[in-house]
């Protein structure tokens, strides 16, 4: 996949040509795709034409890609996280969403009140054993697929309730974590790195759904004494 | 026709379900002496009815009512707390608040932590007012060890806690209008939050859970930076104030769901231990501050501001008069601030004499307060804390009955509950 | 304000009505703290509650005390009165093995929620409480975590230093714990400290 051609030295040299496919695709460079030659009905119904130097040029930009590839591309840049605060870190979660950080610049505004409208489950703030059960249950109504940042060290290892007797030690002993934002609490910044990493794992995923789906069959394997 | 229903819990798990979360999730990691699992061991139950007076009188339905549970995870709880709503149609007719969903044993931490760990322990409980949250134990702590702060750490002291109170307070308006299904107030109310906040970083080093008190003194004197910050904030915060409460005083949705809306008496109000604000604003003029002055208030001049409503619209009322009371005790302390030390010689490992201190302070949610028991150790022996909202929650289900469901949030949040403190 | 001043006043008035309450008498710079046994806890608050000169109208707190599984369990009250510029702290007694004592939900029904705390973290019975129901912990759960002998676990359990956290409790160090072949640095270390020290 070619998503920017570099020009051809040659068709550099020769302005007339290059000039013209400036005109015809609006200020772009022609998208050049050299393995599909032949005249090709369904690119000539689009306006495709063949290029003199091999390929097709002409009003359509075409990028063959994978599907899953562009829906990812497309999660990636608009995730809407679980409005789910579970503590004093959902404050901070807050914060980043509100006019001072903004996480809406990086396309994961809309915190969604239901789980069946969300992508992201932002656990933010201690999990006990009482809120164990519900919250698995809202990660479980939530669509495939979806992700999971664990933010603050409650969540990613009981943090300062560790021995505690009613706190979960870090949410991933119930629910599988993509991304880890370690702090007491993170500032929003932390958090906002945090869900560009996760944009960065999205996207990286490429449409490959393997591992993901092994890991939602390893928890149900966790039967055992973890400890 | 009156039948008995028992309700199964939808969303408590069963044992079955519970055992395992807690296998996996490696708990009940307590054990008893003998290596026991004290979790699952009774250690002496006392008999216990399977169902009390009051729960058979919520789970009992009569003809054309119906339960509606409200939480954990629900987007105006205010963190994770459940309601269970006994409705006919539209119309509340009780409510149960089921709680503990944060509760995470701090108390039981603190016994097992150093005096000075206690004060990092306090910070999550009342998440959005960590600064008092330190200064009762602090208080208490000295009277244990008998030492005293210098006065620049009171004033400092006194300092922090007042911004803390007004960001507090302008994060309770805007809650309560999101409740409503407002969201520019919350907006405001951040923006207000993230200045105060970033002040208070600059001085303790800490975003929000700031562990900024020591036994008999503070973290930190104040710096340029936190000196410069507040002087650009007060420049304009009584602008910000006004800003955000002209979106709702006289706004016309707003007035009609807070104006007689969960009335309460003032004599209701003390049987139910409701306090701070929120007992003002019902017309009893009962403000720590005033009542057992503590720190530097006796030095301060102002008067217990109190409301006559007693409704929602009475008690953001309150909040806003407080948060303008503050920026008043925030000039005279920055004027009268004195020179000095900001922390008392105190040994790194605090070990006071066998004895008990109550310290009890003003809170954003009222009457907040510490009973600290050592015994020689370098822990405390008992660590207790009384929350206010807490206590305050009991007022929901007096309060409900015969108004709409969609009243319970507003009504609700009008309390400003945070869930830290309720659950511990 | 000195202590007997603040103290003072509301010390007199309490020997007046009850003179039995002398012996457990106890007052700090800012609180009168008397004791009782736990059955009398609702007659006396309402006395406390009621009577216009003492006028402790606002329940502060009220918290329960563990003092040890052969010793005794406290509820431990505190009041607020406009009339006296003190705190009354009242200690009620109760039997640790047998754990019940009045409820005090009809003179103040805020401490409903203090009585279910209370019952779910130390276990004590308030009869007459029309709600004792456990309010942090799920109902099934069967212990108290705030009694004494409910402990935490510790990581330094596990540890070679054999569930001795020097920092927290230095007077339990123990060395005969420490066998030579988990922590033979540690024991080495104290024998040559005790022998450089004269
Ligand atoms: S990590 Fe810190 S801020 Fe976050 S929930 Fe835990 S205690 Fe609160």
């Amino acid at each position: 996949m070619a998503l920017k051609t570099t020009p051809d030295p040659q068709t550099a040299a020769e302005p007339s040509m290059a000039e013209a496919d400036r005109v015809l695709t609006g200020g772009t460079p022609p998208i050049v795709i050299p393995d599909q030659a032949g005249d090709d009905p369904i690119l000539a119904e689009f306006g495709m034409e063949e290029h003199p130097q091999g390929g097709f040029h002409g009003l359509l930009e075409v990028i063959p890609t994978r599907a899953d590839i562009v829906l990812d591309l497309i999660r990636a840049n608009s995730l809407w996280p679980l409005l789910s605060g579970l503590s004093c870190c959902a404050i901070e979660m807050m914060s980043t969403a509100t006019s001072k950080n903004d996480i809406d610049r990086f396309g994961m505004f809309p915190f969604r009140a239901s789980p069946r409208q969300a992508d992201v489950l932002i656990v933010a703030g201690t999990l006990t054993t009482k809120m164990a059960g519900p919250l698995v249950r809202l990660w479980e109504q939530m669509p495939e697929p979806k992700w999971c940042v664990a933010m603050g060290t409650c969540t990613t290892s009981g943090g300062r309730f560790k021995r505690s007797y009613s706190v979960v030690q870090g949410v991933d002993r119930v629910m599988p974590v993509d991304v880890y934002v370690p702090g007491c609490p993170p500032r929003p910044e932390g958090l906002i790195y945090g869900m560009m990493k996760l944009q960065e794992l999205v996207k990286q995923r490429r449409g490959e759904w393997s591992t993901y789906v092994d890991r939602g069959v390893q928890r149900i394997d966790w039967e055992g004494d973890v400890r | 026709m009156t039948s008995e229903v028992k309700i199964p819990d939808p969303l408590d798990l069963d044992l079955d379900e519970e055992a395992r979360l807690r296998r996996v999730a490696g708990l009940p990691a307590a054990k008893t002496p003998a290596g026991e699992y004290a979790g699952f061991e009774s250690v002496g139950l006392p008999e216990r009815p399977p169902q009390t007076e009051r729960e058979r009188e919520v789970y009992t339905l009569e003809e054309g009512e119906m339960l509606v549970n409200m939480g954990p995870q629900h987007p105006s709880t205010h963190g994770v707390m459940r309601l269970v709503v006994k409705v006919r149609g539209e119309v509340v007719t009780d409510v149960d608040p089921v709680l503990g969903y944060l509760h995470r044993g701090i108390e039981k931490l603190c016994e097992e932590a150093t005096y000075t760990t206690v004060l990092t322990y306090v910070d999550p409980m009342d998440y959005l007012s960590t600064m008092h949250n330190e200064h009762a134990p602090a208080i208490a702590f000295e009277k244990l060890f008998g030492v005293t702060a210098p006065p620049r750490a009171e004033y400092i002291r006194a300092l922090v806690v007042e911004l803390n109170r007004v960001f507090s307070h302008s994060l309770m308006m805007g809650f309560l209008a999101l409740d409503m299904g407002g969201i520019t107030p919350i907006l405001y109310g951040f923006i207000n939050r993230d200045e105060i906040v970033d002040m208070l970083s600059a001085i303790s080093g800490q975003r929000m859970l700031f562990n900024f008190f020591r036994v008999g003194g503070v973290n930190w004197d104040t710096n340029d930076e936190f000196l410069s910050r507040l002087g650009t904030w007060r420049d304009h915060v009584l602008k910000n104030v006004e800003m955000s409460e002209r979106v709702l005083t006289d706004n016309e949705v707003f007035r009609s769901r807070t104006i007689g809306m969960g009335t309460l008496s003032g004599r209701d109000a003390i049987a139910l231990g409701v306090s701070g604000p929120n007992l003002r604003a019902s017309g009893v003029p009962f403000d720590v501050r005033k009542a057992h002055p503590y720190s530097i208030y006796p030095e301060l001049e102002f008067e217990v501001i109190t409301q006559s409503g007693g409704d929602s619209n009475a008690r953001y009322l309150q909040r806003i008069a407080e948060i303008n009371q503050s920026i008043h005790l925030i000039d005279q302390i920055v004027d009268k601030m004195p020179h000095g030390a900001v922390q008392a010689q105190v040994p790194g490992i605090i070990r006071p004499k066998p004895g008990r201190a109550y310290a009890a302070i003003e809170s954003p949610r009222g009457l907040y307060s510490v009973y600290a028991i050592s015994d020689g150790g370098p822990n405390p022996y008992r660590f207790r804390m009384r929350d206010p909202s807490f206590i305050s929650l009991q007022a929901i289900p007096k309060l409900m009955p015969g108004r709409l469901i969609a009243d319970t949030m507003a009504v609700m949040a009008s309390f400003d509950p945070v869930m830290g403190g309720v659950d511990k | 304000m000195t202590a007997p001043a603040k103290a003072g006043a509301l010390v007199r008035l309490l020997l007046d009505r009850f003179p039995d309450l002398a012996a457990g008498l106890w007052t700090d710079e800012d609180t009168v703290e008397v004791t009782i046994e736990g059955e009398r806890n609702v007659a006396l608050l309402q006395v406390l509650r009621d009577d216009p000169e003492l006028n402790f109208f606002f329940l502060a707190d009220a918290a329960a005390v563990d003092y040890g599984p052969t010793e005794r369990f406290e509820v431990v009250y505190h009041l607020y009165s406009d009339r006296h510029p003190a705190w009354l702290r009242v200690r009620a007694r109760v039997n640790r093995a047998d754990p019940h004592i009045p409820t005090l939900t009809d003179l103040w029904e805020g401490a409903m929620f203090h009585e279910r705390e209370m019952f779910d973290m130390m276990g004590i019975v308030f009869d007459g409480n029309r709600d004792l129901r456990r309010i942090y912990m799920s109902p099934d759960y069967r212990s108290f975590p705030q009694r004494k002998d409910f402990l935490l676990p510790d990581d330094a359990a596990d540890s070679s230093a054999a569930g001795v956290r020097p920092l927290e409790r230095p007077e339990t160090w123990d060395l005969t714990r420490l066998s030579d072949e988990l922590a033979p640095g540690v024991v080495a270390h104290a024998e040559a400290e005790a022998e450089a020290k004269p």
